[in-house]
């Protein structure tokens, strides 16, 4: 396509009206019937709907999840891409490359190398059984899920940021005696922050919102190892539309919060990655 | 503070960048480093601030080894050719981190950091300017506020690298005779690190002339200037004419003539070097270099002329009364009034 092309009027109205019915038909639509369907039956079988003990217990273990794996996780990015960012070691591409491993594999084979390792019939299940530890089919196996699947998060955002920024302002903050710590807390978080926060809501949204894997691992116990998203489709199979889109509801809105968010983050973060210097 | 290198080697992987380096800095010097790019300024500097390691040799401060030291147990003042300002920090604010990382019972209180901060900028003449953030500053005045935030720790030794790298040439010198009267009032030992021969030449006590990860020669800027140790040292600091001859009975001989310019000890071939004004046009009769004018150009009270030689690469340049100026396509012939020889390592290897 060329520029003169793309510029005629006509096709800048042609091409912005492809754009927008795709968002449409496959964004807008489904999350307007989301709503749609989960207040079909009204609002009070909607609150009836969330309230009810299984739905509690189904956000209360997503929740927890979130928040063992994101912290977690943020150590982890931070770890590694400081790492990667500010020192120079042999098999550093090979790091990288891991990092990345999240994406390009299925989260359902995720999930099966947790079943495999830990599993009652996994390398590790006897000696689990024997010591009385239970990680798949509970919430250790969902955490341990959700990290394989958002580990890449919050370091794929934060080692292109410190890559850039270098070592300098690291490097002046020791040679004027800070400590270690001193110069990670004072010079480097203040530098990554705005990339740190972005990396961690992802992480989150995906955290909450992830269903291959942790469908693997959860084993479906109703009220005890059913994140939200294993619960729609419990409530789903069950033909009870009103009530699985009335949890799905509360995804959606997840989304859309973290997109909000993410909006806000970048307009800020885009300011602030053009003052190099 | 005194600083003595003794047989200083870095390398990186498979690369040398340091080969024995020797060196020291009497207490209160002015030292520059100058070289050209990639010949090993930075890293020296680096080491001597304990931000790199060397793989051999020792580093003394005031005739102790500290060679293991890091960088914060050095107490030096380090500035970096890119500021390396913290950003989200006001201009005080940076300047008051040295002092506010100190291990509580050693820092002072916020008001005796801000105190300093405000002393330190009244003294870079930025005083009122602390509350604002380096991206509100200039080049220059982020320059000021980099060397502020390294005094502020009261380092003995101040290490800059290329300070003025990054700045217009009128600021350049202005900052650096600034920085020359600061280094004499304030009595620091300050190493700086330059590509710019004239900065090097004009401010620093002695200068270091490096190339190639070595030392070429260590002088005043006289002594660089006016007794190059070799080639490189000549053909780098200063401009320099540069002609192959030959050496024979203690004189330099070009094709054919024996030019009044002692051989500096080389025999067979070698190379004679001079400045643009330490030659003259010579008339007819005189031994000299003969040359075709290609252009003349007025040049601060002198008359900039340059010719070809034929058969020699690259313009000859010699500086002469604007009353003397010759014409363009004019023969001429150089008379050479100052210059040295240095042995051709290159066509000296190919014969022997
Ligand atoms: N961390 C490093 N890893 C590998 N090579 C390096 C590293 N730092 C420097 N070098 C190499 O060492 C050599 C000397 O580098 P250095 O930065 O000291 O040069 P310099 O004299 O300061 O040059 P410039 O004037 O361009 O700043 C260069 O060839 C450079 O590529
Ligand atoms: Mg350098």
């Amino acid at each position: 396509m060329t520029r003169g092309a793309a510029s005629t009027p006509l096709a800048r109205a042609a091409l912005l009206g492809i754009a927008l019915a795709f968002l449409g038909v496959f964004l807008v639509a489904p999350l307007v019937a989301v709503f749609a369907e989960a207040l079909s039956k009204g609002f009070a079988a909607y609150g009836a709907a969330l309230i009810e003990r299984d739905a509690l217990s189904a956000v209360r273990l997503t929740l927890l999840v979130a928040a063992i794996s994101v912290p977690l996780n943020i150590v982890f990015g931070l770890a590694a891409s400081w790492a990667i960012a500010k020192f120079d070691f042999r098999g550093k591409s090979v790091l990288i490359t891991l990092i990345d491993l999240p994406f390009s594999v299925s989260p359902v084979v995720s999930g099966l190398i947790y079943v495999l390792l830990f599993g009652a019939q996994g390398w590790f299940g006897p000696w689990l059984r024997a010591h009385d530890v239970e990680i798949i089919f509970a919430v250790p196996g969902l955490v341990l899920a959700t990290m394989f699947i958002t580990f890449p998060f919050v370091a794929r955002e934060l080692i292109p940021l410190m890559q850039e920024q270098g070592r300098d302002d690291e490097e002046a903050a020791l040679s004027l005696g800070a400590s270690g710590w001193q110069t990670f807390r004072r010079v480097t978080l203040p530098n990554i922050r705005w990339g740190l926060l972005y990396g961690v809501l992802l992480c989150n949204a995906r955290a909450m919102g992830e269903f291959g894997a942790v469908s693997v691992v959860s084993g479906h116990i109703r009220g005890k190892t059913n994140t939200m998203p294993l619960h729609v489709e419990i409530l789903y199979n069950e033909y009870n539309f009103a009530a699985a889109f009335a949890v799905a509801s509360l995804l959606a809105l997840l989304a859309l919060v973290t997109l909000t968010l993410k909006s806000i983050l970048e307009w800020r973060y885009g300011i602030h990655g053009r003052t190099g210097y | 503070m005194s600083i003595r290198l003794t047989d200083i080697s870095k390398r990186f992987g498979a690369f040398t960048a340091l080969t024995d380096i020797n060196l020291t800095a009497r207490p209160g010097e002015f030292l520059a480093l100058l070289g050209p790019s990639g010949s090993g300024k930075t890293t020296l500097l680096r080491i001597i601030a304990g931000l790199e390691f060397p793989e051999r040799g020792t580093v003394h401060f005031e005739g102790s080894d500290i060679t293991g030291l890091s960088v914060a147990e050095r107490r030096i003042g380090f500035v970096f050719q890119q500021y390396a300002l913290f950003k989200h920090m006001t201009v005080a604010e940076n300047i008051g981190f040295g002092l506010s990382v100190r291990p509580r019972r050693e820092r002072p209180s916020r008001r005796a950091i801000r105190a300093r901060a405000q002393e330190l900028l009244d003294l870079v003449q930025l005083g009122d300017l602390g509350n604002r953030l380096p991206a509100q500053l200039s080049g220059g005045q982020r320059q000021r506020v980099a060397l502020a935030r390294a005094l502020a720790v009261d380092p003995t030794l101040l290490l800059l690298d290329e300070p003025f790298g990054a700045l217009d040439a009128k600021v350049r010198k202005e900052l650096r005779h600034w920085l020359r009267g600061f280094h004499d009032r304030v009595g620091l030992t300050s190493i700086f690190v330059t590509h710019d021969q004239g900065e090097a030449l004009e401010v620093a006590d002695r200068v270091v002339v490096m190339s190639n990860g070595a030392i070429e020669q260590i002088g005043t800027p006289a002594e660089v200037y006016d007794a190059p140790a070799n080639a490189f040292v000549f053909d780098f600091v200063g401009e320099s004419n540069r002609i192959p001859v030959t050496a024979a009975d203690g004189k330099a001989i070009f094709r054919g003539s024996a030019l009044d310019v002692d051989a500096n000890g080389v025999r067979g071939p070698g190379e004679l070097f001079f400045r643009p004004h330490d030659a003259r046009i010579g008339s007819v009769d005189e031994v000299g270099i003969d040359a075709i004018v290609s252009l003349v150009r007025p040049r601060e009270g002198r008359v900039r002329v340059e010719s070809a030689i034929d058969g020699v690469s690259g313009p000859i340049e010699l500086d002469v009364a604007p009353d003397a100026a010759p014409t363009p396509g004019q023969a001429i012939r150089i008379v050479p009034t100052r210059a040295r020889v240095f042995a051709d390592r290159i066509a000296g290897a190919r014969a022997a």
